[in-house]
Parts: C-alpha cells; sequence; structure tokens
C-alpha cells in the first residue's frame, strides 16, 4: 500500500524500522537521555526546519516539548513517546544521512496514521512530536513574530480582503 | 474600593448580599442606588478589576504550557478542567480549587464554580437573550414542573434596564422567539456565515443572527462613567479584560455600587447559615466563617439577598435549621435542592468551506452566530422531545493547527502553516433541560468540608427528553451545514455531564403556590419575606438561552420591590 510513493533510502530504513522491535519501557518520572534529547532535537528541527526564519532548534522547542510532557501528559503518553525514541534509537537515527532521516519520518508519519486509527492509549510518538513541536514554535516569540503579522491589540474587527502572499493574523 | 469589615465593629447593615457574581453584583448595585447600605460577602479572594488581571496582557509565549492543562492543575480543579481549557494558565486563577473544595458526585455533575470575587462573571460566555413570552408559559400549557408566577411582560422593563447597564451588542431581528432588546451596534458577520444565513433563510426557513453579546462595541456614557471602554477584538476575555470591553460584576455592577459609598465587601468569608428569629419570625442576619482562621461572625441586616449561586444558595438554605424551620431554610415545600437544571451542550456538527479565499478577517471576535430555536416552536412539533434548544457556532479560517493532522515536515510544510488556512464552520447546541424532583443537590448528612458544613451532593442526570434532543441537535446541525452546501459534514457528541453548560438553575424555584415551590412572584422566600433568592436558583424552568441577563432583570425586580416593600414598613 505504501511502498510505491517512497524513495530507495526510505525503503532501506523501513527495513531498519522492521526490525526494530518495539522495545517495553517500565513507567517512571518523565526525563530524556542526552541521546533521546538529540533525536527529538533533530526531529523537530526536521518538522520545523531553519530557512529564511528560524527553526525548531532556534525557537527553544527541543526543551518545550520535554516540559511539556514532564508537565501536562499521562504516563501512557510518556511511555509512547520513550518508546519511539528507544525505536528511532535502534535504526540509528543519528548516523543517517537527510535524505534517509526523512525516510524514516515519512514511514512513521504513515504508521501512525494506521495506529492513530485503532486508538492507542498512548498518544503515539510521531503524532506526540508534530503537534509539539508545532504548538512550541508557532506560539514562541520567534516563531510567532517571524511567521505572522503579530496583532497583540487588534482594537477593532473588520472584514477584509487577503492581500497576495497575506500571512495569517497571530494575536 | 476594598473595605474590610472589622468583626468587632459595628456588624448591621441595611441588607446583605451573599455573593459577588452576576446576580450579587448587581443586587448591591440596585440596593446602594436605591440608598441602602450594603454588606457585600463573598467566599472566595478578592480580585480587582484590571490589577487583578495577571494574565490579561500576556503574550502566547509568556504562558508557560500556552493553553495546555498541567497535570497538577488537573488534579487540583479535577471538575473545573472538565469544560474545555478552564485548567490552563490563562484562566486558572480565575477558577475554584476543587480538591480544597470538594463536592460528593452520587451522580456526575460538571460542577464548575469561581471562589473570588465577581464569581462566575468574570469569565461567562456573555451570550445575553431575553426569554420569550412561550418561555414562561409553557411549564403551565404541557403541565411541566409548575407555572411561572411571572410573565414576559413583567420582566420586559427589567430587561431593558439591565441591557443598557450591561451593554449588550446584537442586531434587531423582530423575531418572537428571540425579543429584541435595546442593543449596541451588532459586531459583524463573516463572508462564509452569511451565505450561511441566506441559505438557512431561503431552503429551511430557520433564523440566524450574529450574537447577542455583553461586550462594548459602542460605549455609552453609563459605560465610559465607570472607566469601561469599547471591546478591543483581543478575544480573551476569560482572562479578565483591562479595558472592561465585556461586562462582569468587576466592571459594572461593583463600581456602580462602591460609587455610592454604600457597599462594603467581606472576602474570603463563607456564609454558613441564615440566622432566624424566631419571634420576629424573619431573617436577621448570616453566620460568617472566615476561609482562613475560620473564626466566626455574625452580620445582621434587614433584608438579605442570597446570590451565592444556584447550587451554593440551596445548600446555603438547606444548611440554616430553626425551630421553624427544620427541614431547611424556606424548605417546607421541600423543593430546595430539588429541579436542578442545566442547559445540555457538546453536541453538533462541524464542515469545511469551499471558497470565499479571499475573505479574511482583522481582529478576533469573541462572539459567534446565534441560531434561535426552531423546535417545537410555531408549525413545527416534535413527537420525540419537548421544548428546543438553540446553536452558537461560526465559521473561521483554519490556523497552523490544522498542520498537526496533516501529512508533511520541512521547509514547505512550514511555509505553508504562515498562511491563512480554508474556511471551517461548527455550530453547537444548547438545549433546554425540564424542571425535574429527583434532579437535585442535597446535604451529605455525615461528612463535612474544612470548614465544618456538611458536604453536598450532586444527584442528576439526563432524562429521556434530553437524549432524544440531543439526537435532533445532531442531526440538525449536519442537515444545515449539508443544506448550506459545506463539505466533509462531521458530526460530534462529547461525552457530558449535567453541569457543563455552567448554567446550574431551579434549586429554589419560584411559583405561585408555597406548597410547590420556595418563592414567590418578587423572588422572596413564601415563608421568610426579608429573604430574596435572585440567582439562577430561582429559576422554574431553563429556557434554552443563556441565563445571565434574565437572572440580572430579576434581580433588579426583586430589589425594586424589596426597598419599596421595605420603605413601607419603616414609614
Amino acid at each position: 500500500m505504501l511502498g510505491g510513493a517512497f524513495s530507495a533510502p526510505t525503503l532501506m530504513a523501513m527495513n531498519h524500522w522492521e526490525q526494530a522491535t518495539s522495545p517495553t519501557i517500565e513507567g517512571a518520572a518523565f526525563s530524556l537521555s542526552d541521546t533521546h534529547r538529540k533525536i527529538v532535537a533533530e526531529i523537530a528541527e526536521m518538522i520545523i526546519p531553519r530557512t529564511d526564519t528560524p527553526g525548531a532548534k532556534d525557537a527553544g522547542v527541543p526543551a518545550f516539548i520535554e516540559m511539556m510532557l514532564k508537565d501536562c501528559y499521562a504516563q501512557s503518553e510518556h511511555l509512547s513517546f520513550t518508546e519511539g525514541l528507544a525505536s528511532m534509537e535502534q535504526v540509528k537515527f543519528l548516523e543517517l544521512n537527510e535524505a534517509e532521516r526523512r525516510g524514516v519520518l515519512k514511514y512513521l508519519e504513515q504508521q501512525t496514521k494506521e495506529k492513530m486509527k485503532a486508538m492507542p492509549k498512548g498518544t503515539p510518538f510521531w503524532r506526540l512530536m508534530k503537534e509539539l513541536t508545532l504548538l512550541g514554535y508557532f506560539t514562541s516569540e520567534a516563531g510567532i513574530k517571524a511567521s505572522f503579522d503579530y496583532v497583540q491589540i487588534p482594537g477593532k474587527l473588520e472584514n477584509i480582503k487577503l492581500k497576495p502572499n497575506q500571512k495569517a493574523y497571530a494575536y | 474600593m476594598n473595605l474590610t469589615i472589622k468583626a468587632t465593629k459595628n456588624n448591621t447593615f441595611d441588607a446583605v448580599v451573599v455573593g459577588s457574581g452576576m446576580t450579587g453584583g448587581f443586587a448591591a448595585k440596585e440596593l446602594t442606588e436605591r440608598g441602602l447600605k450594603v454588606l457585600m460577602i463573598e467566599r472566595g479572594r478578592e480580585i480587582k478589576h484590571i490589577e487583578g488581571y495577571d494574565t490579561a496582557m500576556k503574550q502566547p509565549w509568556e504562558i508557560e504550557h500556552r493553553g495546555k492543562t498541567t497535570n497538577v492543575s488537573a488534579e487540583e480543579r479535577w471538575a473545573n478542567s472538565r469544560f474545555w481549557g478552564l485548567g490552563s494558565e490563562e484562566v486558572v486563577n480565575h477558577l475554584t480549587n476543587d480538591k480544597e473544595n470538594p463536592y460528593i458526585e452520587k451522580r456526575p455533575f460538571d460542577w464548575i464554580r469561581a471562589y473570588h470575587t465577581g464569581g462566575k462573571s468574570m469569565h461567562w460566555g456573555r451570550q445575553s437573550y431575553r426569554w420569550n413570552k412561550q418561555d414562561f408559559e409553557a411549564n403551565a400549557k404541557e403541565g411541566i414542573g409548575i407555572d411561572w408566577p411571572i410573565r414576559y411582560e413583567d420582566l420586559e422593563p427589567w430587561y431593558a434596564h439591565v441591557e443598557k447597564f450591561v451593554g449588550v451588542s446584537g442586531q434587531k431581528e423582530g423575531w418572537d422567539v428571540l425579543p429584541d432588546g435595546h442593543f449596541l451596534p451588532p459586531m459583524p458577520m463573516f463572508a462564509p456565515e452569511v451565505h450561511f444565513k441566506k441559505m438557512m433563510t431561503e431552503k429551511l426557513s430557520r433564523p440566524v443572527t450574529i450574537g447577542r453579546i455583553a461586550n462594548l462595541t459602542q460605549p455609552q456614557k453609563v459605560h465610559t462613567d465607570l472607566g469601561r471602554a469599547s471591546c478591543q477584538y483581543r478575544s480573551k476575555c476569560a482572562r479578565g479584560c483591562p479595558y472592561g470591553g465585556y461586562y462582569s460584576s468587576l466592571s459594572g455592577a461593583i463600581p456602580a455600587a462602591m460609587q455610592t459609598k454604600r457597599l462594603s465587601i467581606l472576602h474570603d468569608s463563607i456564609v454558613s447559615e441564615i440566622i432566624y428569629d424566631e419571634q420576629k419570625k424573619r431573617a436577621i442576619g448570616v453566620r460568617v466563617i472566615d476561609q482562613h482562621t475560620h473564626a466566626v461572625t455574625e452580620f445582621f441586616a434587614k433584608i438579605i439577598f442570597l446570590n451565592a449561586g444556584s447550587i451554593n444558595t440551596a445548600a446555603l438554605m438547606l444548611n440554616s435549621k430553626s425551630n421553624r424551620f427544620q427541614n431547611g431554610f424556606g424548605n417546607d415545600s421541600d423543593q430546595v435542592g430539588r429541579n436542578l437544571m442545566d442547559h445540555q451542550l457538546g453536541s453538533g456538527a462541524m464542515a469545511s468551506i469551499d471558497g470565499f479565499e479571499d475573505d479574511y478577517v482583522y481582529g478576533q471576535r469573541p462572539n459567534a452566530l446565534y441560531i434561535p430555536r426552531f423546535r417545537n416552536w410555531g408549525n413545527d412539533k416534535q413527537t420525540a422531545y419537548l421544548r428546543g434548544f438553540g446553536y452558537q457556532g461560526g465559521a473561521s479560517r483554519e490556523g497552523w493547527e490544522s498542520g498537526v493532522n496533516a501529512d508533511g515536515f520541512g521547509a514547505d510544510f512550514k511555509k505553508s502553516l504562515t498562511k491563512p488556512g480554508p474556511w471551517s464552520i461548527r455550530i453547537g447546541g444548547f438545549g433546554e433541560i425540564l424542571p425535574n424532583p429527583n434532579n437535585r443537590i442535597y446535604l451529605d448528612s455525615e461528612k463535612k468540608d474544612k470548614w465544618g458544613i456538611p458536604m453536598i451532593v450532586t444527584d442528576a442526570a439526563f432524562v429521556e427528553n434530553d437524549w432524544a434532543m440531543r439526537k435532533d441537535i445532531i442531526a440538525s446541525a449536519v442537515e444545515m451545514l449539508d443544506t448550506a452546501g459545506f463539505k466533509n459534514v462531521t458530526s460530534y457528541d462529547r461525552p457530558t455531564h449535567m453541569g457543563l453548560g455552567i448554567h446550574d438553575m431551579g434549586t429554589a424555584r419560584m411559583g405561585r403556590d408555597p406548597k410547590t415551590s420556595v418563592l414567590n412572584a418578587y423572588n422572596q422566600v413564601h415563608d421568610c419575606k426579608n429573604v430574596f433568592v435572585t440567582d439562577g436558583a430561582a429559576m422554574a424552568s431553563s429556557s434554552c438561552v443563556n441565563p445571565s441577563i434574565t437572572y440580572m432583570a430579576l434581580t433588579a425586580r426583586a430589589v425594586d420591590y424589596a426597598v419599596k416593600a421595605l420603605k413601607k414598613r419603616e414609614s
């Protein structure tokens, strides 16, 4: 079902993925190892890379993700997140080149869609990475100011016509 | 603005008002404006208008968890956080810590509380609709509950009085189902909403209007005199508005009462009992427990207004026992605590909207569309349920949040999320709940809170009429979005309990007969005429429109009556 859409590096990564069984992590206070922190930072930066505007790392997203998981998420999410990271470690994510990494994430994205349909107990790793990266970035000072037309006090409410290439307003 | 009363000083006032929220504030304003010296007693902490709104001007990145509820907050606010987003740092200090103020759920009830100056008026939805004539007549016609002792005409001048003071923005429509009031200019509908209104009118003959909301679109002198300014369209109302752009007890009624120099406010003070004098055959005051020191003080007054919020007002009455009222104060009818109502919400439909790509909006509208009741109205007759529901909702352009569920990552994905996304629309129902004596609160016979007051037990749930209506709320929402030509129409039905509408009411109802009701046509306790209940507890039915403006109108009317009666007695 997925095969046709993927490039060679992706398929390679998928092989790695299949070999990586989901390790079971015993529940404990949530914190990340240095390696896991690096993986989180690399994936966040791949979701929101530095372009002509700041990227996820510039906006402090990696630390935000860890803080949010610890403070706002349940143990089932801590488990699915750490399991996801362990799998990334097993495919040696940090040693892969850019194209291979992209392949892994594309595969992960499709696999997560299937997983989500089954209503898993803990939100899957990729989904957590994505929602927290987007939340962390698009609500950060650097992210908001670079991405949107930020207006703290609009002072009025008006129907307007969108100009070509106009950015969204953020408030 | 803060006059703290020394317990040892003169503890006698013309009137005591229990509660500082939507109706307590209005009672204090109306009483002081008529020359009475008033003590307002608030069980929670003091929040000062403007300076007390500690998150109001925070930028998004200054809110540490960016709107999400932390695990700690979810544990402390175990009931409050059942409502969307109420556990987040933006607003959490405006909601009660449930862990410190627990109640017992015999049947689950989502009790949303706000123990502080202004109560829930701090973060109400601000939707302000008059009841219609039928709302007051339906109980009698259908043989449900008991008849209201008043009709629309009795309340009409008081609606006008409240609307002018509060400042309600809205569009006059001339519909019987949703009587027009005194409105400030309406907020605009957005392009797809204009299309939606047109389609509903033409194809389904269902009315659609812009929400009638207590935000100032064009402040009048009565507002600016209190330091209130126009809505700034930030839509961060629940944090408290430093501009006074929306009405709350804090921005409106309390400052107005303060201007008379006749209002004193006591904070952190829980009214535990109404003191009844068996010889004089009337209430002479209230017993108050200090939140922190637990010290007990008594305050005395000629008249007492109970505005603690429906459930707490009923609990206070039930806890006030005397020789005369062995079953609880004013409770000869055994109706105190019963007939607990709310509005059901949490179901409706959403859809995506093709087109309107060039249409956009500057500013955030703190308001929505309103679709008044069309069921069991006019020629419509439902066999599955009585009464009806209204919808609130509206259209907006999607933001970066849509990226969470979309495929993709990387530079192009990032850029795509900086543009306004496609339009989508969502409407959700607010359904009328019927009075039912078995839906109730009562006091636990053994368990007490840390102030030694019996704990409140909630024992209420939706019944068949509610479930049948809910089915139709969903089906009709889908029908309407389909008929408008919108795409990917999806229904939603979030499991909820009673209470989540935050419109709890009915626990000390008005009526004609003291055998079946607690209050008379002027919100006076039948058997103790110097005590008035004018919060939601007074309601004999619930309509389907948001209730605050009706509570305030009842309050103003009752104060007018109470003061006239008092002056007559004293002259």
